[in-house]
Parts: structure tokens; C-alpha cells; sequence
């Protein structure tokens, strides 16, 4: 670690370091590009993997936070920009270095209003093109007339506005992104095959996909903003309307990140009790992407095979949690109330009811040759296109690469269970497909361990009624059902949070999907889609 | 050949797969169904009993409940779906005391997230298992959950 | 031979010729044909609905029962009042006018995918004697009469100002003119064992012994592709790609609305009600009863069924089995469907005719 700063400060001596792990770095706004180029590219450094990007507003200035990551040493850097400039703010756009920078500078633009020099398409991303103000600057009036609720359709651009730096001069730019000879189609927002109200504009070329415009905002609640204004407690309750498919995971990395910053020790029973609850959601989920994607595929009988086996998981869920899909069970300290009596006994029931029906699965689906020759060699992911774009979880282990955060960073008691990290090389929709599919039976394994050996113990520790996180930055991750979840909190000592941000794993799902329909067919628009398994309220927020 | 080798091979593979696939819908064709007759097994359908379905106010045989209205529920809500209506009365004693006028409760923007029964001091509210909400006009929505003339259970 | 001896104990010849006769006594000769037109064409129509109404139900009944779950079981015993209900709510809802479509053409389309059905329905040959359209090109009439239910697909699609649509009404047609090839070439290669083209003569040569087993290899791979294809004419999964819900919404249709989405509806099951009696009668012997040559006792038994019992009793198997295919394959991709057809099953059925030319030269069927 010491290493990179000597580094660093050699390369940019106007860098500023922060106290504390991990290493944070305060980056002057004209030599952020350099920087992180050198970050990325560096052999001994190697940040290729922008884990989380946020926009700030500190105030007196405007500015964004990285999370980089190295996948190939492991270490991590938090690199910190900004401009004092409020009325017109500009930064150095890294789209060019990390593909998930793409839609994430649209996202801070959206909120913040902060243009990054180097993107060409700084469009809103989720809010309305005409929309006033820009909503998380701590200045932003939130009165109704500014911002009445409009009934005209919002005017989809198919001319994007960008900004280019040429010759030391910043430029607007103009870029097509549909002419008027193309054939555009919407998909979705209501469509059957989006899981959600997602829209995705193609253009066609005859069955064949030309280019995908990803539009994003349908669904979106602002959970970030929201959370601004609520006590740590209450936010917990938001956590599980983001991917309600992995609603008890995202919760836990919301729980660890504030017993981090307040340094509880979660007692032993608690751990366990929230790692059985992670892999039981992490079925359900799997086997509603199962389901789901027979669905895409057309095979409709399927899809309720899936579907009854994992009435079986939430009833599980419910009996415990008192909620089949919104649990509400984690609370900062523990869990909220002691598993059921019945669990343990449900549990071994379903360990043993499940092989022969994922045997049956198989037959029926796995095995079959149109889903096969539907499946193999469609949408492939290389490795490194995965790690650009930040496609974690199933997707990316899908393409080799070994993203699995409960064996990066074990937490809860994974590192006491033996489990494997299902890893394949192909990175097309067949290997998502068997990625997932292999994840149901090493969950059941996990379970199996686990469920006979829960310690006796408090399942959760006594906590102030009003808790207060002391000042700093707080971010931790768990792996949910589609990848990493991560949870960055910047606390100022109050009882609220000054920002909480969502790095939400399905949004680089969303992004990657251009990139991998391209030249493919319609159908096969739906099957990737559908193999990368995206949830629509965690792309939105 | 072996391209010839492989057409054929490869289509009785792919028949295989599909006879296969059949061979397994056939057998649930004939497997006990899983539906769930709803509003047949209501006499007989049992939630979970840690299911919530609304929040209730438990009274007594003497129409007395515990709450003593001092807010804490209302304040934890993060949807502000509670309101506590209270006013101020003098006892026989000359005492000035907070008592419960209506507790109000919309189920509409209700999260369930259990925080008012969390932090209630006195146990005064809890989860109740009934899930048949489902009504006209949102303003049905808005329930009162102290029952008419009700009071404060004596200690 | 055993035709002969066969007589129907639901005779239907009688029947006929007594209504023909009843009704001569009491008017003119041309009174007496426009008579029977006007009856044997309701009878039609109100044959068609209720077999249509019926498909639905079973259609519901069986996805249901693959799928773990119960199906329509609200209105009615058993569900079985459910289409019946779905009809009359098709029939009170609004036909819905959308903007700048073409609505000559819109509103043609169910008509001519109806017509096109509903000629080819009246082909069939349900019972000894209820034919309504038996001459010496029967199958080949209906085969041409069924393909011009494309046209109206196509029509839907390209009217429908929508782009879903118009991809749907291109799908099906390239699905539909290469499937006719298969098809077209598998009931040739019965053609050839039949010698001939008339319905009646046809079930009537099956009297002995279905053409499935006289014809025996030939004609069992010429029955299997012919189901393939038949299943890819009615645009049934795994061959639904024109509707491909999960892609296309709802395909040629998405824009009709009230009893044109209705005629849609109804064709498609009519179709594939039609499809499954001709390969009942092409292979299985229409409504001919099961007759096993030497064993005379169990022939007389077969004999006491109604012809239109096993009639009935054929096709439904082979809709279960078209049914069975649906819900249980995924669908394929529009590639891969054209490659099942150029690839594999047009080679087949090429090589199956002269099959089955060699066996029937050389006499080596039954």
C-alpha cells in the first residue's frame, strides 16, 4: 500500500492522502484523467475494476468518489475529485478507462449536474430530459411547481449532447445515436420479456440488432435522496425495494456497513442465522431466474416448475421473516427475531427435495437441444469486458472471472463453510445459464453445513434507540444474487446519513447489453437479457 | 463422413433431448396438482404467525389498551403512516395527563417494517396475519385502531 | 373385404338422403339445393365454433395439468363453462380503431385467415357419409385452400402500422411457405400409397390396415414430419415464433382487439384441429374403426363404435400430442427453424417419396 503512495506522489504531486484503510486519494480535478490512467494501466497497480462511482456535494464544492479495485493483487484505493465551480461543473470523464464509468457519469450528471469532459453522451439517465435542477445538490428546491408531474411522453433523443476537450479547448459536441433510415423498435418499458419497466430502443436490421439504447428511470424512487433524510433504522426498510430478489442480502450490506462505522460485534448466532437467510434468497432468486428465462425462451412449462419449487424457499422465508419477498429481517445488530422452530426441519426437508428436481430440470430444459443450440456461443462476455464494464456475480464468473465476494472478503461466517466458487470460461448465455444453475446446488451444500450447527447465543445485540455513525466514509459489499452489492455511507456525525449510495450490481447488467446484442438476433436480445438476469428496481434506484 | 456421422448423430441427439424433456412433462401431467383453492380453503388457510398483515391494537375484555400515546411509533415510521391524536385531561387528582384520542393508521403507505412495534415501549401495537385488504377508495385505507371509547389499561 | 361388412351404427348417409328427400317433397329442385347449401353451411359454422370453444378449454384444461396446476375451474363444473364465457366477452368487447392504420385491409385480415380455415375444415371427412366437399383433388384442395390463411397474417402484420406486428407477419410467412414444402411433400408421399387424392377414397383404402402401418417405414417418418410441420403451419410452440410472446408481445395480432382478435384466435385452434384430422386420415385411417386382418371377433367389437367416435378419438390424440410438444419445448430462433426445415426435414421427405415410390413399385407395403 505504501508502495502506490509513494507512487502516486511521485506521479502527481498535488495528490492529497487521507488517514485510514483503505487508501483514499484527493485527485486535482485537471489531473484526474492522468491519474487514473495510470492507476489502471500500471503494472505493479493495475485498477481495472471501478467498483463503486458516487457524486457528492460537500458544500462548498461538487465532486465524485471512486472505488477502484485491482482484480489481479486485490487491493482496493478510493480515489476523491472535485470543482468549487456549482454553476457550471465539469470533470474528467473515464469512460474511456472503465466502461461502467459510462453510465455511471450519466447518473451523477443526472443528480448532480456535474458534466464529465470526454463523454459523448451526457444524457439524463434516469430522471426526465426536461426536468429542473438537479436533485441531490444539498441547494435543490423540491418544490412541486418547479417540477409539476407531467402527462406529455418525455421526447427520447436520438441526437445525445457530449462534451470533448480538444486542444486544450472544451467542446460541446453532437453525436447520432439513431438516424432517421434506422428501424427502431422499443422494447419494453412494458414488455414481457424486460422483467420490469426497462426500455430498450434497437435498432433493427431486418431480425438482426444494430445498436441498443439503454433507457433507464421507469422505476426509479430515488432511494439514495430518500435515505438522506431518514435515521439509520429507517433506511433499512428501503434496502429490500431495490432487488427485491436478493432483498435480505442487500439489507445485510446496509447492516454491516453501519455496525462497521459503529464498531458492534455481531454476535455469532446472528452471523449465522443471516448467512443461512443469504443463501435461501440466493435460491429463490436462482430459481426465479430459472423460471424466468425458460419464460424468455418460450419453454412456459418450465417456468412453473421453477416457480413451485421456490414457493417452497419463501415459505420458508415467510415462516421465519414474516415476509415472502420483503423480509425485513436484518436490524443493525443482529436479526430481528430468532429463527422459527420450524426452519431447521423445512430446511433438511428442501436439501432433500431438491436434486431430483433440478434433475428434472435438466431434462426438461438444460438438456434440451433448442435451448441449447439457443444458448451456446449467443452473447459472449470476455473476461476483460467483464471486469470494464463491472459485471459481477453469476455473469461474470460466467467469464472466468473470480468475482465471488463472499470469497474476496468473506463475511458472515462463509469463511467457516466449504463452498466452491463456480467459475466458467465461456462467458456466452449458456455458461450464465450453468453458472446459476450450479449455485443452487452449492447454496444447498452451504445450507447443509450450516443448518445443524447454528450456536446458541443473542441473535442480536441491544442498540441505542438512536443511533449516530461517527464521521467518515463506510463502504462494504456482500455478494447478492446477481453480484456485488455495495453500500457507501459518508457520515457527518448525525443521526442521518450526509450520502448513502446503492452500487447496484444490475446496473452494469444493463449496460453490458448493447455491447453483447450486437450483430445477434432478436430472440437473442431476450435470451441474453434474460441470462444476465437484471432486476429492474436495483438498475433504477 | 464424419460430417454425415455428425448430421445424423447430432439428430437423434437433439431427439433424445426432446423425448427426454417429454418424458418428464408427461409425469408431472399426471402428479398431484399444487394449487392452492383460495377462497375455498379460507376456513382452513393459516398464515404464518409472524406473517404481517396490518397493524392492530390489542384491547382487553374491558376495551382497554396499553397506549399511552407518547409518539415514538409515529416518529420511527419512515413513511409517516402513523399518526397519534392525543389530548391533555385532568384527573380526579388534579393531575394533567397525555391520553389517546385516535391512533391513525394508513395501511396504504404502511412499509411493514416493523420499526413502531420495535420501539413501542408498552407493547401496545402488534402485526396481525390478516391479509384480505383490499377496498375501494384509498380513504379506507386510513383506519382508526383505538376502538371507540376505549381507555388505558390499568396497571 | 372388410369394408363391406362395415356398417356405421351412426349411419349418416341415412340421415342425409332422408333430409334430401324430405325436403323434395315439398319444394323445387333448386329450392332443395339452396336449402341444403344454407343448413349444411350453418351446420359448418356451428360445428367450427363449438370445436373451436372446445379446443380452448382443453387447450387450458391440459397446459394446465403439464404446468402443476388446476386450469379454469371458476365457471361452470369444472371449468367447463370458462370458454363459453371468454366467447361472449369477445363478442361485447369494442373493436378498437387505431390511428393510420389501413383499415381496408385491417379489418379484412381476420376474414380471409377465417375463410381460409373454415374451407379448409369443410374438406374433412368426419364420419362415413358426413362429408361436405368430397372430389378427386380433396387433399389437394385442402392444402391449397389452408395456405391462404398467410395472406391474412401477412396482411395484419403490414396493416397494423406496428413494428412488432409487421416483424411477426414476416416470420410467419417465412415459417409458413417453407413449412408447406414439408408438409406438402409428406402427404405426397401418402398420395403415392394412397393412389389418390379423394378423402373418402382414401380412409376407405384404410379399412384393412392404416396407412401408418401398411405403409410402415416410409410412411412413419412421412407421419413424423408431418406432425413437425403441421405444428410449425398452426404457428404452435416450439414453432410460435410470428407471436413469440416473450419477444413480440403478441405478434401479428398485437393490434386487434374484440371478435377479430376472436377470429385469430379461433382459426388458430381450428387449424390445428384440421391438422390433426388430416393426419388422422391420411395416416390413421379417418374414421375408420382399428381392424386387425384374422381376428374377426375383435373387429365386429371395433365395428359397434360410431365412425365419428373414432374419428374423434384420433385426432384428439394427435392434438394432445401437438399440445404435449407446446408445453414442453422452448421455442426456437428464426435461423434455427428455417435450418430444421432446409436442413433436416426437406432431405428426409425427399428421400422418404422415393422410399416409398421403391416400396410401392416393388410391393413391399402391406
Amino acid at each position: 500500500m505504501n508502495k502506490i503512495k509513494d507512487k502516486l506522489a511521485l506521479m502527481a504531486p498535488s495528490v492529497v492522502f487521507a488517514e485510514g484503510e483503505p487508501l483514499t486519494v484527493t485527485v486535482p480535478a485537471g489531473e484526474f484523467h492522468a491519474v487514473a490512467k495510470s492507476l489502471r494501466d500500471d503494472p505493479e497497480m493495475r485498477f481495472d475494476f471501478l467498483v463503486c462511482m458516487t457524486g457528492m456535494d460537500w458544500g462548498e464544492t461538487l465532486g465524485v468518489v471512486y472505488h477502484l479495485r485491482s482484480t489481479s493483487f486485490g487491493h482496493e484505493i478510493v480515489l476523491r475529485t472535485e470543482t468549487s465551480d456549482r454553476e457550471n461543473p465539469e470533470l474528467q470523464s473515464v469512460s474511456d478507462l472503465w466502461e461502467a464509468a459510462q453510465l455511471n457519469e450519466r447518473e451523477v450528471y443526472d443528480f448532480y449536474g456535474i458534466r464529465f469532459v470526454g463523454n459523448s453522451d451526457m444524457r439524463r439517465l434516469y430522471l426526465r430530459n426536461d426536468w429542473v435542477g438537479y436533485p441531490f445538490r444539498k441547494d435543490y428546491d423540491a418544490s412541486p411547481e418547479i417540477n409539476p408531474v407531467r402527462l406529455e411522453s418525455d421526447e427520447s433523443l436520438d441526437v445525445v449532447p457530449g462534451l470533448q476537450e480538444e486542444n486544450g479547448k472544451i467542446e460541446e459536441t453532437e453525436s447520432v445515436l439513431f438516424d432517421d433510415s434506422e428501424y427502431v423498435v422499443n422494447i419494453g418499458p412494458q414488455h414481457p420479456a424486460t422483467h420490469g419497466v426497462l426500455r430498450f430502443r434497437v435498432s433493427l436490421e431486418g431480425e438482426i440488432v444494430k445498436k441498443v439504447d439503454v433507457n433507464c428511470g421507469y422505476i426509479h424512487r430515488g432511494i439514495e435522496k430518500m435515505c438522506e433524510s431518514l435515521t439509520y433504522p429507517q433506511t433499512l426498510a428501503l434496502t429490500d425495494r431495490l432487488d427485491y430478489l436478493a432483498a435480505h442480502q442487500n439489507r445485510h450490506a446496509l447492516c454491516m456497513c453501519i455496525e462497521k462505522a459503529m464498531g458492534i460485534e455481531v454476535p455469532e448466532r446472528a452471523l449465522y442465522i443471516r448467512t443461512i437467510m443469504d443463501e435461501l434468497n440466493r435460491l429463490s432468486s436462482h430459481l426465479l431466474f430459472w423460471s424466468t428465462l425458460c419464460m424468455d425462451l418460450g419453454a412456459l412449462t418450465a417456468f412453473f416448475y421453477g416457480f413451485r419449487d421456490r414457493e417452497k424457499v419463501l415459505d420458508m422465508m415467510e415462516e421465519t421473516t414474516g415476509g415472502r419477498l420483503i423480509q425485513n429481517y436484518n436490524v443493525i445488530g443482529g436479526v430481528m427475531a430468532d429463527i422459527h422452530p420450524n426452519l431447521v426441519k423445512r430446511v433438511k426437508e428442501f436439501i432433500a427435495y431438491l436434486p431430483p428436481m433440478l434433475e428434472e430440470y435438466d431434462e426438461v430444459f438444460t438438456g434440451n437441444v433448442i435451448a441449447q443450440q439457443r444458448m451456446k456461443g449467443i452473447g459472449v462476455l470476455t473476461k476483460e469486458d467483464a471486469i470494464s464494464y463491472g459485471v459481477t456475480g453469476p455473469s461474470g464468473r460466467a467469464s472466468g472471472w473470480h468475482c465471488d465476494v463472499r470469497k474476496l472478503k468473506p463475511y458472515g461466517v462463509y469463511d467457516k463453510v466449504d463452498f466452491k466458487e463456480i467459475v466458467r470460461t465461456g462467458g456466452d448465455t449458456f455458461d450464465r445459464y450453468l453458472v446459476r444453475v450450479d449455485e443452487i446446488r452449492e447454496s444447498l451444500h452451504i445450507l447443509e453445513q450450516l443448518i445443524d450447527n447454528v450456536p446458541a447465543g443473542d441473535y442480536a445485540v441491544k442498540t441505542k434507540p438512536i443511533i449516530r455513525l461517527p464521521e467518515g466514509q463506510f463502504f462494504s459489499s456482500v455478494e447478492a444474487s446477481r453480484g456485488e452489492f455495495g453500500v457507501y455511507i459518508e457520515s457527518r456525525g448525525d443521526k442521518y446519513p450526509y450520502r448513502v449510495k446503492f452500487r447496484s450490481p444490475c446496473l452494469p447488467l444493463v449496460s453490458v447489453v448493447d455491447h453483447l446484442t450486437r450483430g445477434y438476433k432478436i430472440a437473442d436480445l431476450i435470451a441474453i437479457g434474460g441470462s444476465l438476469d437484471y432486476v429492474v428496481p436495483d438498475v433504477d434506484r | 463422413m464424419s460430417a454425415f456421422k455428425e448430421y445424423i448423430g447430432s439428430f437423434f441427439k437433439g431427439l433424445t433431448s426432446l423425448l427426454k424433456g417429454m418424458r418428464v412433462t408427461i409425469r408431472v401431467f399426471f402428479r398431484k396438482k399444487t394449487t392452492e383453492q383460495y377462497p375455498e380453503n379460507r376456513a382452513t388457510l393459516q398464515m404464518f404467525d409472524r406473517f404481517r398483515g396490518e397493524l392492530i391494537m390489542p384491547h382487553n375484555e374491558n376495551n382497554e389498551h396499553k397506549c399511552v400515546a407518547c409518539g415514538i411509533c409515529q416518529m420511527n415510521c419512515p413513511n409517516g403512516s402513523i399518526r397519534v391524536e392525543s389530548e391533555t385531561v385532568t384527573d380526579e387528582e388534579g393531575k394533567k395527563k397525555r391520553v389517546l384520542k385516535r391512533y391513525i393508521y394508513d395501511i396504504g403507505s404502511c412499509l411493514y417494517c416493523q420499526l413502531c412495534v420495535r420501539s413501542c415501549p408498552h407493547g401496545a401495537i402488534t402485526f396481525d396475519t390478516k391479509f384480505e385488504h383490499a377496498v375501494f377508495t384509498r380513504e379506507k385505507l386510513v383506519r382508526q385502531l383505538n376502538h371507540e371509547g376505549s381507555t388505558l389499561e390499568k396497571k | 373385404m372388410l369394408l363391406n361388412t362395415y356398417t356405421d351404427s351412426l349411419d349418416f348417409n341415412a340421415l342425409t338422403q332422408w333430409i334430401d328427400q324430405a325436403l323434395s317433397s315439398v319444394m323445387p329442385a333448386w329450392g332443395v339445393v339452396l336449402t341444403e347449401c344454407i343448413l349444411i353451411g350453418l351446420c359448418l359454422l356451428l360445428g367450427y365454433a363449438l370445436i373451436a370453444l372446445a379446443l380452448i378449454y382443453i387447450e387450458r384444461k391440459v397446459c394446465a395439468f403439464f404446468q402443476c396446476r388446476l386450469g379454469p375451474n371458476r365457471v361452470g363444473p369444472y371449468g367447463t363453462v370458462q370458454s363459453i364465457a371468454d366467447m361472449v366477452k369477445m363478442l361485447i368487447k369494442e373493436l378498437i380503431t387505431i390511428d393510420r392504420v389501413d383499415r381496408f385491409l385491417f379489418n379484412l385480415a381476420p376474414y380471409i385467415v377465417i375463410i381460409s380455415s373454415v374451407l379448409a375444415f369443410g374438406c374433412l371427412p368426419f364420419a362415413k357419409g358426413l362429408e361436405v366437399l368430397d372430389f378427386n383433388v380433396g387433399i389437394f384442395f385442402l392444402m391449397a385452400v389452408s395456405s391462404i390463411g398467410v395472406v391474412g397474417i401477412l396482411l395484419a402484420g403490414w396493416s397494423s402500422n406496428n413494428k412488432y406486428s409487421l416483424i411477426g407477419a414476416m416470420r410467419s410467412g417465412a415459417q409458413m411457405i417453407s413449412y408447406e414444402l414439408s408438409i406438402g411433400l409428406s402427404l405426397m408421399t401418402m398420395v403415392v400409397l394412397a393412389g389418390t387424392m379423394q378423402l373418402s377414397e382414401i380412409v376407405e383404402r384404410q379399412a384393412d390396415c392404416w396407412f401408418l402401418f401398411s405403409g410402415h417405414i416410409p410412411a412413419v417418418i412421412a407421419f413424423l414430419v408431418y406432425l413437425v410441420a403441421g405444428t410449425a403451419e398452426t404457428n404452435r410452440g416450439p414453432f410460435d415464433l410470428p407471436e413469440a410472446d416473450s419477444e413480440l408481445t403478441a405478434g401479428y395480432h398485437t393490434e386487434y382487439s374484440g371478435m377479430h382478435f376472436g377470429f385469430f384466435y379461433l382459426a388458430e385452434y381450428l387449424n390445428l384441429f384440421i391438422v390433426s384430422a388430416v393426419a388422422a386420415t391420411m395416416f390413421l385411417g379417418g374414421w375408420m374403426p382399428l381392424h386387425i386382418a384374422g381376428w374377426d371377433g375383435f373387429n365386429a367389437v371395433m365395428d359397434y363404435i360410431p365412425s365419428l367416435v373414432w374419428f374423434l378419438i384420433k385426432v384428439g390424440v394427435i392434438i394432445f400430442v401437438i399440445m404435449w410438444f407446446k408445453w414442453t419445448f422452448p421455442r426456437l430462433r428464426i435461423d434455427q427453424l428455417l435450418k430444421l426445415e432446409w436442413k433436416y426435414l426437406l432431405p428426409i421427405n425427399l428421400l422418404n417419396l422415393l422410399l416409398m415410390v421403391i416400396i410401392v413399385v416393388t410391393g413391399l407395403h402391406f
